[in-house]
């Protein structure tokens, strides 16, 4: 026996179904979640903005921004001009002159360390691939400048930045390294998780016991 | 010729020959630090340990001559387990710098720890025996005796290559360390080329030090120009920038060896300013720039107005010895060819002679230019002018009233530079019309008539031909600055615009006629011009 097909007539049932509360009211129901989140921000209860740049989001610890050039104990570069970043770099835009160190066991020094911030992609190859921990990233992620000579970073404005005590410290290789291998006071604590290993002028004053120890494997 | 079997594989070798050779020759590679093809044999680093039937030990291949009916094994176990114990000895007080060092790389002992070490250390870094570092040893070598795996390499080359015997084994146990007397410096002509012979990074170059990682380096494979000898040479370069020039082994003609003059003769190309962009005398003598196209027709037209004029007798070719045989066989076919004129000449200070005459017993020869047998064999050696200095007389006579005229500053200076350099501006300062060809700007440049860029040594392709009379290929590194092209190229937009009908579009193109047109180069092989040389026939003429 051939089972018939049974037709549906959909004109028939839409006239059937529809009235008038059905099409005002059906998108109001739809919208209801539109609509009460508009209420809600509208009388300030919740808010998915922030008033930038006066408030800031908190960034991850791995956040990739700005480099920062680590310094030694004494204020120089940690960097010994290995080139395994600017090898690294897939946007080539590490540039590198190495100059002699006076210690035969450092012997290399950069003279000139140069990052092309335009050029930059921010992967953070360049940290991973850095075996004296000499390069790290910030959080700094407003690199702005008038014309582009000034996106070029040089070795000072890589080093010693004030702007990072706002920013704090982005991807690096051993993030809890901060509070493990230094020994620091606990008010110093949060300033250090700010400034870091790295020995700037204004945190050296801030914090004068937070100095580079050469880690031992 | 003794048949012996490597690796499964029946192999002829030569009389005499050592396993290491014999494998060599075969493809086969046996890794070593202490043997190198132009030395003698040490046996001191034990890296070429292989096993030979009926040997009950393994032996060093590179000290072992090979017999008939010999069978070689030189990568079973036994082999590689030896071969990984002797990398690990060596590596116990290396001190893996590899970040900072100049030959990583390069360096042998990164490359076999990669294919028979991958060993751990059994021995932490800081129970390792210091050494000193950073010693000054000269002006072309740097010492860093922590990282030496005391090969003897380079002790070997100061014995019996230089004959001067400066480095030498210093003190006892795991305390050896190379050095010189009181760390004086190695002072002989050819010390760069321990830089390059030492596997590792202990000796390093003080010129290219710190100047670039050598994975960054393209090279090209390049003939120096420093002196008629023609040393094969590798040009590293990155970036349009020339970082060194290191030795490419040619049996024939220098082994594996450069001289340091050679070798620092990269930097003068650098030096000076260059003529980047074509200039022409104008009606009230001063010159102004111009393209191109425009200085090639002010050339073209002023010699040959002066041709009809006086005559092709008062034309002159002046070719130089460090020009390209292509440069200089162009040049002949335009004077010759199309300005009528039969006068071609290049001594500016009797290079004919000293091209032939050795400075030393090893390399170097006393005629700082590359091709004067070439400008030889292409007949610019005019018996009728006798050298420069014929050439100015029978200017101020008013016998040759214009000239083309090719100039390049040589690349190893001596004090006869200057002379000749004058002598040229003085032929250059009587003419009526020249037109020269210059890489480097020099202020009697102002009387040439036409003056017009081209491009320098490494950056044309080009042959030269030495002393043997043996033509040998430089191929183009780096590009010309500015609107500079080679000097053959340029040439033949003039053969062009005066009605030469032949097309070149390379300097092979312009070989291959050369092959054709001139009786000495008739016999030459254009594949082996690329790769070891072809020699001509010294006797025929253009």
């Amino acid at each position: 026996m051939k089972k018939q097909a049974k037709v549906v007539n959909v004109s028939d049932r839409a006239q059937r179904e529809s009235s008038f509360a059905k099409e005002v009211l059906g998108p109001l129901v739809g919208m209801k979640l539109t609509i009460s989140r508009m209420a809600q921000n509208l009388t300030g209860q919740i808010s998915p903005t922030i008033n930038y740049p006066e408030e800031r989001r908190r960034y991850s610890d791995r956040y990739r921004g700005a480099h920062i050039l680590t310094a030694r104990q004494d204020g120089s570069p940690r960097c010994v001009a290995c080139y395994m970043c600017a090898t690294a770099c897939p946007a080539d835009c590490i540039y590198i002159e190495p100059g002699e160190h006076p210690d035969p066991l450092i012997e290399k020094v950069p003279t000139r360390f140069d990052i092309d911030m335009l050029r930059c992609v921010f992967c953070g190859y360049c940290v991973e691939a850095c075996p004296e921990e000499a390069i790290i990233m910030s959080k700094e992620s407003e690199i702005c400048a008038l014309g582009r000579e000034e996106t070029v970073w040089g070795i000072e404005r890589l080093m010693r930045r004030p702007e990072l005590k706002e920013f704090g410290l982005g991807f690096r290789p051993n993030e809890k390294l901060v509070d493990s291998v230094l020994a620091v006071t606990p008010e110093a604590k949060p300033a250090i998780r700010m400034a870091g290993r790295i020995t700037l002028k204004e945190n050296v004053e801030m914090i004068p016991h937070v100095t580079f120890e050469p880690q031992q494997d | 010729m003794p048949k012996l079997t490597i690796n499964d594989r029946e192999i002829e070798a030569r009389d005499g020959a050592m396993i290491i050779q014999a494998a060599a020759e075969a493809g086969i590679e046996i890794p070593h630090y202490c043997y190198h093809q132009d030395l003698p044999v040490d046996g001191n680093c034990r890296m070429c340990l292989v096993e030979v039937e009926k040997m009950p030990k393994l032996t060093p291949a590179c000290a072992t001559s090979v017999s008939e009916g010999m069978v070689v094994n030189t990568h079973n176990e036994r082999v590689k387990e030896a071969v990984r114990g002797v990398l690990e000895f060596l590596l116990v007080n290396h001190p893996v710098d590899c970040p900072v060092c100049d030959q990583a790389g390069e360096c042998r002992l990164q490359d076999y720890y990669m294919v028979y070490g991958l060993h751990t250390s059994e021995i932490p870094l800081e129970m390792k025996v210091r050494k000193r570092k950073v010693i000054d040893l000269g002006p072309m070598v740097v010492l860093d005796t922590e990282r030496c795996v005391l090969c003897s390499r380079c002790i070997r080359f100061c014995d019996h290559v230089t004959g001067t015997g400066e480095l030498q084994f210093f003190g006892r146990g795991d305390h050896v360390e190379i050095g010189t007397f009181e760390d004086r410096p190695i002072l002989n002509p050819y010390s760069g080329n321990v830089v390059d012979i030492c596997p590792v990074g202990a000796l390093t170059s003080r010129d290219f030090r710190f100047k670039c990682r050598v994975w960054f380096l393209h090279s090209t494979d390049s003939v120096c120009a420093g002196c008629s000898t023609g040393c094969n040479a590798r040009i590293d370069h990155r970036d349009g920038a020339i970082f060194r020039m290191i030795p490419r082994r040619n049996p024939d003609v220098n082994k594996s060896w450069l001289c340091d003059e050679g070798r620092l003769s990269i930097h003068e190309i650098g030096r000076g300013e260059r003529v980047r962009r074509a200039l022409i005398k104008g009606r009230d003598g001063m010159q102004a720039p111009a393209s191109l196209g425009e200085a090639l027709d002010a050339a073209n037209t002023g010699l040959r107005e002066a041709a009809r004029k006086y005559g092709g007798a008062a034309i002159l070719g002046v070719g130089s010895a460090s020009a390209t045989n292509e440069a200089l066989f162009l040049l002949a076919r335009y004077v010759k060819g199309q300005l009528g004129g039969d006068q071609l000449e290049f001594r500016l200070d009797s290079e004919d002679r000293k091209a032939l005459e050795p400075e030393d017993k090893i390399l170097r020869r006393f005629d700082k230019h590359p091709n004067s047998m070439g400008a030889l064999a292409l007949g610019f050696a005019g018996d009728e002018i006798g050298g420069i200095e014929g050439a100015i007389s029978k200017a101020r006579e008013g016998k040759i009233k214009a000239a083309v005229i090719l100039y390049y500053k040589p690349l190893v200076t001596r004090e006869t530079d200057a002379l000749a350099e004058a002598r040229i501006a003085e032929l250059v300062s009587l003419l009526e019309f020249s037109v020269l060809f210059a890489a480097h700007k020099a202020d009697w440049q102002t009387d040439a008539g036409v003056l017009l860029p081209v491009a320098a040594w490494t950056e044309e392709e080009g042959t030269y031909t030495n002393y043997q009379s043996r033509v040998q290929a430089a191929l183009q590194a780096i590009n010309p600055p500015g609107d500079a092209q080679p000097a053959w190229s340029l040439l033949a937009a003039l053969l062009e615009a005066s009605g030469d009908t032949s097309v070149w579009s390379s300097s092979t193109d312009v070989l291959s006629d050369m092959k054709q047109a001139v009786s000495a180069f008739a016999g030459i092989d254009l594949d082996s011009v690329y790769s070891q040389g072809a020699l001509i026939s010294t006797n025929g003429a253009l």
